[in-house]
């Protein structure tokens, strides 16, 4: 049997088979070729024009575009921004602050949410509303609530005797306060995936689990938890990429400060690009940010293959 | 985000009607300035006298029968707006409303054509406010005196007042302060957190925020950002020592007198906690007058009272310039660029600029601030403005202004928040403004650091 394979994937491909397979792969490359000139169109191009850019310096004079090259000088000037080394830090920190906290939230109302018997339909929808509301309301609602004067936040701790506190506009608390409200606005992220997840786990198992004698929490760590880590990898993953891209709720709720107390990275290059109108700089950061970008989802996808998560 | 403004038909048509009314009873109505034109669009920012600005639109509108499309826009909004339309082939505005932050870009750019270039026979009004002559530009020597063409038409002379609450001044027996001393010894005399501040601040980081709000100070202490702009003189004088008393001064205010999230507090919030009452000054561009006496809005209306900003003994005041300009894009059609002249030349007369008073704007017109609204209650802040606006200081004249804004806007309110030191801040302010200032190719230099 395994002779007469090894003879059939040797013998010679008759010439019209040959002329066949040749057509077939020309009429693939026509018809995949408009799809593959949109995507170099819209995706490759303008990233190759912000990479050429980044070596130039653009300028205005009697209403022409003036390009002067500049090398290197925009990416050795990052080294020296203090903006961009405090928006790479608090980037950071926000992104792997605030996904931790949500990873762990989401993953706590996912199992809650799968022990619920009645009402679980009405938990989700409200477990799911933040994510669902805009982020220009969100900045709203959250500059309110955290209000020095007349915030809900500070109006509840007065009631317990503690002293108000400017939640935004401290140093010490103005990173932590955007982190706490990015929680609230993607935990329903996390809590959908797990969710989904969870859903998904083979029955079978947590009953052998059960007939062993297993309790609660030995079910969650020896069997859910392992069962979950794929999940848990690319919700992890996911989110770290769309932390580290955050601008809304910081433009709205702190424009970067105090100082430099909240100053993310995206914001440093709203300032630089778009206030400041330097687009080479600006470019120059923008490719770096693209890279630290690509680089945080390789390392994720490479965790994400060795705990051998299938997509 | 962006809302479009039309103006009502029933407006357009009532003011057609009394067009017409006034055609027929010779001098009952003012004369018609403008032509009949071409519709023309204005792009604009949604700032507190906006409203005011519509209103005269409406007035333009009504008396010439032309069309005026207003884009409004939030601030930072709407300068992203002009660069994208004056830098494409054909610009989508006609008239550009530009702050004092980036008219210089414009200018400097090209991007603006000049008003007597369009119209050779238009005559500025002699009386209408020059601002530190920035409606002018020479493009070749680069500086804005009246040597240069004619750039631009002042739409809103914006400058920082003192507002303070009258009658808790009237209670105390206090007059308005001229020096910061008064100011500052007053202003502790009513702080009574949570209840009562005795000032507040716009300390928080933002576009042009605490930036702006510190120029009265540092300019009325003496001080300055540079040596002489008029000369091409660019050092950086930022950290003398009249800088150091200005910004020790500010925070010291902040701390002392202040309220405790000055470092977060910006325009709307400062106009809030005079609204409702909470404090006792603060220093404010005029464009929030009317929102004071507004009694849907205020608690202390006839209250405030309004005063130059304070300088020191042998200083006079020293606001910073905030104003709003309009010019013509150069990028449009011929007939549009004429209309906009139309609608300019409608604009500087002293008549549609009382209207723009009774709207609720800052006139712009030196003969409005003479005529009998001034001495009537509800516009009891014009004759301090009047006494203002020829000291007001013109910040910048350079097209980069927005990078130096942004350090001041970064190093003052890190001052402010506590995070750096007054000398630290001004020290790294200076030492980043001159090499944006050297970058550029300007003339400049630095003071030795403060120690």
């Amino acid at each position: 049997m395994a002779a007469a394979q090894a003879q059939i994937q040797s013998s010679p491909r008759r010439p019209t088979q040959v002329f066949e397979d040749r057509g077939q792969r020309l009429w693939r490359w026509l018809t995949f070729s408009p799809a593959l000139a949109m995507m170099l169109a819209l995706s490759v191009l303008p990233i190759a024009n912000l990479f050429l850019t980044s070596f130039q310096n653009i300028t205005w004079a009697d209403g022409q575009q003036v390009r002067t090259w500049v090398g290197l000088t925009h990416y050795q000037a990052l080294f020296s921004d203090s903006l961009f080394g405090a928006g790479i830090s608090n980037t950071l920190i926000f992104a792997f602050g605030a996904v931790a906290g949500q990873m762990v939230l989401g993953f706590a109302m996912a199992l809650l949410c799968t022990k619920i018997v009645r009402g679980r339909v009405l938990y989700r929808a409200i477990f799911i509303l933040p994510i669902l509301i805009p982020g220009i309301v969100i900045g709203a609602i959250w500059k309110l609530m955290l209000n020095f004067d007349f915030g809900l936040v500070n109006k509840a701790l007065g009631l317990v005797g503690i002293l108000p506190h400017d939640w935004l506009g401290s140093p010490e608390t103005a990173l932590f306060s955007v982190i706490v409200v990015d929680i609230w606005h993607w935990t329903p992220f996390c809590f959908l995936l797990f969710l989904a997840g969870l859903e998904s786990l083979p029955q079978d198992v947590f009953e052998a689990a059960r007939m062993d004698g297993a309790g609660a929490w030995q079910e969650l760590i020896y069997v859910t938890l392992p069962l979950m880590i794929p999940t848990i990898v690319v919700t992890f993953a996911f989110r770290l990429v769309l932390a580290f891209k955050v601008f809304d709720e910081v433009y709205l709720l702190t424009s970067g400060g105090p100082g430099t107390s909240t100053e993310v990275i995206s914001f440093t290059l709203y300032q630089r690009f778009f206030t400041e109108d330097k687009a080479g700089y600006g470019s120059a950061m923008s490719v770096t940010v693209i890279f630290l970008v690509s680089l945080l989802l390789v390392v994720a996808l490479s965790a994400r293959r060795r705990t051998g998560a299938t997509s | 985000m962006t809302s479009t403004t039309r103006i009502p038909r029933r407006n357009v048509l009532k003011g057609v009607g009394m067009a017409a009314a006034a055609s027929l009873v010779p001098g009952a109505f003012r004369p018609l300035y403008a032509a009949s034109v071409a519709p023309i669009t204005i792009v604009i920012n949604q700032s507190p006298w906006f409203e005011s600005f519509r209103k005269t639109v409406e007035v333009y509108e009504a008396e010439t029968g032309n069309k005026v499309e207003l884009d409004v826009n939030p601030f930072a909004g709407s300068l992203e707006k002009q660069r994208n339309s004056v830098r494409a082939s054909a610009g989508q505005y006609d008239i550009l409303i530009m702050n004092s932050g980036w008219f210089a870009e414009m200018y400097a750019g090209g991007f603006v054509e000049a008003i007597t270039d369009i119209d050779p026979g238009f005559q500025l009004d002699p009386e209408v406010y020059t601002l530190g002559d920035t409606i002018y530009y020479d493009a070749a020597d680069k500086t804005m005196t009246k040597a240069g063409k004619l750039m631009s038409m002042p739409v809103s002379p914006l400058i920082p007042m003192l507002y303070y609450r009258g009658d808790l001044y009237e209670e105390a027996g206090l007059s308005a302060p001229k020096t910061f001393a008064e100011l500052e010894a007053n202003a502790k005399k009513f702080h009574n957190p949570p209840g009562m501040y005795g000032i507040v601040q716009r300390g928080a980081r933002g576009p042009h925020t605490v930036a702006y709000d510190f120029y009265p100070y540092l300019y009325g202490f003496g001080g300055g950002i540079f040596k002489d702009q008029s000369t091409g003189d660019y050092s950086v004088t930022l950290n003398s020592d009249q800088g150091r008393e200005a910004l020790d001064y500010y925070v010291r205010l902040a701390k002392e007198a202040g309220h405790p999230k000055t470092a977060a507090s910006d325009q709307a919030e400062v106009i809030q906690a005079m609204v409702t009452g909470h404090t006792a000054h603060i220093m404010m561009v005029i464009a929030a007058w009317s929102q004071m006496d507004d009694p849907n809005k205020s608690a202390i209306v006839d209250k405030v009272e309004w005063a130059p900003t304070p300088s020191v003994e042998g200083f006079p005041t020293s606001p910073g310039l905030g104003h709003w300009l309009a010019g013509i894009s150069k990028n449009v059609p011929d007939d549009r660029k004429r209309a906009a002249v139309e609608f300019l030349r409608w604009f500087q007369t002293k008549a549609a600029q009382l209207e723009t008073a009774k709207a609720g704007g800052i006139p712009v017109h030196a003969a409005v601030y003479k005529e009998p609204i001034a001495d009537e209650r509800r516009y009891r802040w014009m004759k301090p403005l009047a006494e203002a606006l020829p000291h007001a200081v013109n910040i910048y004249q350079f097209p980069e202004a927005s990078e130096v804004i942004s350090v001041l806007e970064l190093g003052l309110n890190r001052a402010v928040a506590g995070e750096i030191t007054t000398v630290d801040a001004l020290n790294g302010m200076s030492d980043e403004i001159e090499k944006i200032m050297a970058g550029h190719a300007y003339k400049t230099g630095k003071l030795d650091p403060l120690k």
